[in-house]
């Protein structure tokens, strides 16, 4: 599967969609000073699709995320070999603009990080980042972020009430228009609803399902029901090797490998 | 498992519920000594306060009937004019606000830039040193931060650091009054330096520690939007740690206005009050150390007040402080 430039789905009423690789991953292994977390993977993003990735704690599926942003540059003593090619462009790349590279692959954190400011600031506070709007144009940019993650109802007359004043579930909802509002073109979500009641998760879920239609998706998940009503895609990880990557639909259905009926039937992990 | 066994047919055998009561009493009695304890030990530091205020007050009874209020509009401090003494609080008052004020304006940012360096930008290896380093800076006794003022540091600045910034502020008015000459060893702007370089672990130290209670979560998500360490040092840690911040701001603060030994060294005691930074002036801990110990009289009685006046003046400034940090909070909405 990986080995592809595209993949073509069918969507609805028969029509088929193709779907060219966004983010491609080839060899990548990732350490933790001495120890190995990753083990030669190769996947595919493709584009316009949600892609979740399952398995035990500790398998490396965050791991593998935080290297699609380079996240794991903060911290000395970790490092990743191999390649992330974000259209065709290499990520792991030393020489790469590391504030670029995070306004193009967004990132939305599994308990919910509002910054210690207004609703409204912490919207805005990523588009000044990189442009410079006047005032009124703002404010139209930050209620469509904001309409966008289906929360511009629910704050729309306190947006200047702290961002710490919401709900956790509105937090979260808060995070994710504050990515959509940079205009990523991955966004990548770690576990994003493991903290949340199970309606703020129905209604991230069916955000996330809307925004597939704009941007690249990935989602870590330890909720297996989640995998299959969001992703098109899933990869099943364990103890840092890729065991299989394919089309929801077949991994949940008739998986190929044995680990993965296992795990997915609930008999470990 | 024998033990156990062992003792619960020892208890089985005494009267159980009066052994427990019997236990139970022996306890009641140290938790109530334990409470007289530790409730006297509060009202002590009740007590030492208001002994201490109420000292002041009285030895500084004969200068406060004497001078009343003008005692703190007068600049002439001459204790031993004819035929009463004339003494003004005016000089020490302004040397204290301003130097500690230059002080903080000085250190203030550069603690908080060593912070930040430490935390987010310094290699591991350099930490722990680096960290030491401050450590050490405060623990200097205050004597020798005198000393090193008054000889090596003093000069210096007269020689070639005064010169230079009297020279490029000359042509700007206002200005050039401010930063106006003769350079000298012994001066207001010396001892502000000196008071930032005292001061600056106080800051340093107490914002590393806030800085380190921001969850990393937080500075991934600033971080994975693209903003560069500047960016989340001021939007998201500065901010999210503003309450310690401000304390630590106010701790060096309140050692600023008393720092009495290093500026006496170094500020030249004259009450005379100059527009200039660079002209000598007195603090009031200053003007308290170099004069207390020949006065008597109202001269002695004047150098208490003065002393009333530093402890009214600090807690003055740390009630703004606390008020300032009130009303950011309730904009912030926290």
């Amino acid at each position: 599967m990986s080995g592809t430039d595209s993949v073509t789905l069918s969507e609805g009423a028969g029509s088929m969609v193709n779907h060219p690789v966004k983010l491609a991953v080839k060899n990548l292994d990732f350490f933790y000073g001495q120890t190995r977390a990753l083990k030669g993977i190769n996947l595919s993003l493709y584009k316009n699709i949600v892609t979740a990735f399952i398995g035990p704690s500790g398998c490396g599926k965050s791991t593998l995320l935080r290297v699609l942003n380079r996240m794991y540059d903060l911290y000395p003593a970790q490092r990743a070999t191999g390649e992330v090619l974000l259209d065709g462009q290499n990520v792991l790349d030393p020489k790469l603009d590391l504030n670029l590279l995070r306004a193009r692959v967004g990132m939305v954190f599994q308990k919910p990080t509002p910054f210690p400011m207004t609703i409204y600031d912490n919207i805005a506070f990523g588009i000044k980042l990189y442009e410079k709007l006047p005032k009124s144009e703002m404010d139209g940019r930050v209620e469509q972020a904001l309409k966008g993650a289906a929360l511009w109802n629910e704050v729309k007359d306190k947006l200047n009430a702290s961002g710490l004043s919401l709900s956790g579930g509105q937090q979260q909802r808060l995070c994710i228009a504050r990515t959509v509002a940079i205009k990523p073109e991955v966004i990548l979500f770690d576990e994003p609803c493991s903290a949340l009641d199970p309606i703020s998760t129905a209604k991230v879920e069916e955000l996330i399902d809307e925004l597939k239609s704009q941007y690249t998706i990935a989602i870590v998940t330890h909720n297996m029901q989640q995998a299959a009503r969001v992703s098109q895609f899933t990869a099943f990880m364990y103890l840092g090797d890729l065991v299989e990557f394919d089309e929801t639909n077949k991994i949940f259905t008739k998986p190929s490998k044995k680990q993965t009926q296992e795990y997915i039937t609930g008999r470990f992990g | 498992m024998t033990d156990m066994a062992v003792e619960s047919a020892h208890m089985a055998q005494a009267d159980i519920p009066l052994d427990r009561a019997k236990a139970l009493s022996a306890f009641k009695l140290g938790d109530v000594s334990f409470y007289w304890l530790t409730r006297i030990s509060a009202i002590c530091v009740l007590l030492i306060l208001g002994g201490i205020i109420v000292s002041l007050i009285i030895g500084a009874w004969p200068a406060i009937r004497e001078f009343g209020f003008s005692f703190l509009f007068t600049q002439r401090w001459a204790p031993s004019a004819q035929p009463t003494p004339v003494l003004g609080a005016l000089g020490p008052i302004y040397g204290t606000l301003i130097t500690s004020f230059i002080a903080m304006l000085i250190a203030v940012p550069v603690g908080l830039g060593i912070a930040i360096f430490l935390t987010e930008l310094c290699p591991m290896s350099l930490r722990r040193p680096i960290a030491m380093a401050i450590e050490l800076l405060a623990g200097i006794p205050s004597i020798i931060y005198g000393m090193w003022g008054f000889f090596v540091l003093g000069p210096f600045l007269a020689n070639s650091v005064e010169p230079a910034i009297i020279a490029f502020f000359a042509p700007i008015p206002i200005l050039n009054t401010i930063f106006a000459g003769p350079a000298s060893n012994l001066s207001l702007f010396n001892a502000s330096l000196i008071l930032a370089i005292m001061i600056l672990p106080f800051i340093t130290a107490i914002s590393r520690d806030v800085f380190a209670t921001v969850p990393p979560v937080l500075k991934e998500s600033a971080y994975g939007m693209g903003c560069t360490t500047w960016e989340v040092a001021r939007n998201v840690m500065i901010p999210y740690t503003r309450v310690g911040l401000i304390g630590g701001v106010m701790l060096a603060l309140g050692r600023a206005l008393g720092e009495t030994m290093a500026v006496t060294f170094i500020i030249g005691n004259s009450f005379r009050i100059e527009p200039s930074i660079f002209a000598p002036g007195t603090t009031i801990s200053a003007a308290i150390a170099s004069e207390f110990a020949e006065a008597d009289g109202v001269h002695q009685s004047g150098l208490i007040l003065l002393g009333l006046l530093l402890f009214v003046l600090t807690f003055f400034v740390l009630t703004c402080a606390r008020l300032l940090l009130m009303r950011i909070e309730r904009k912030a909405g926290a």
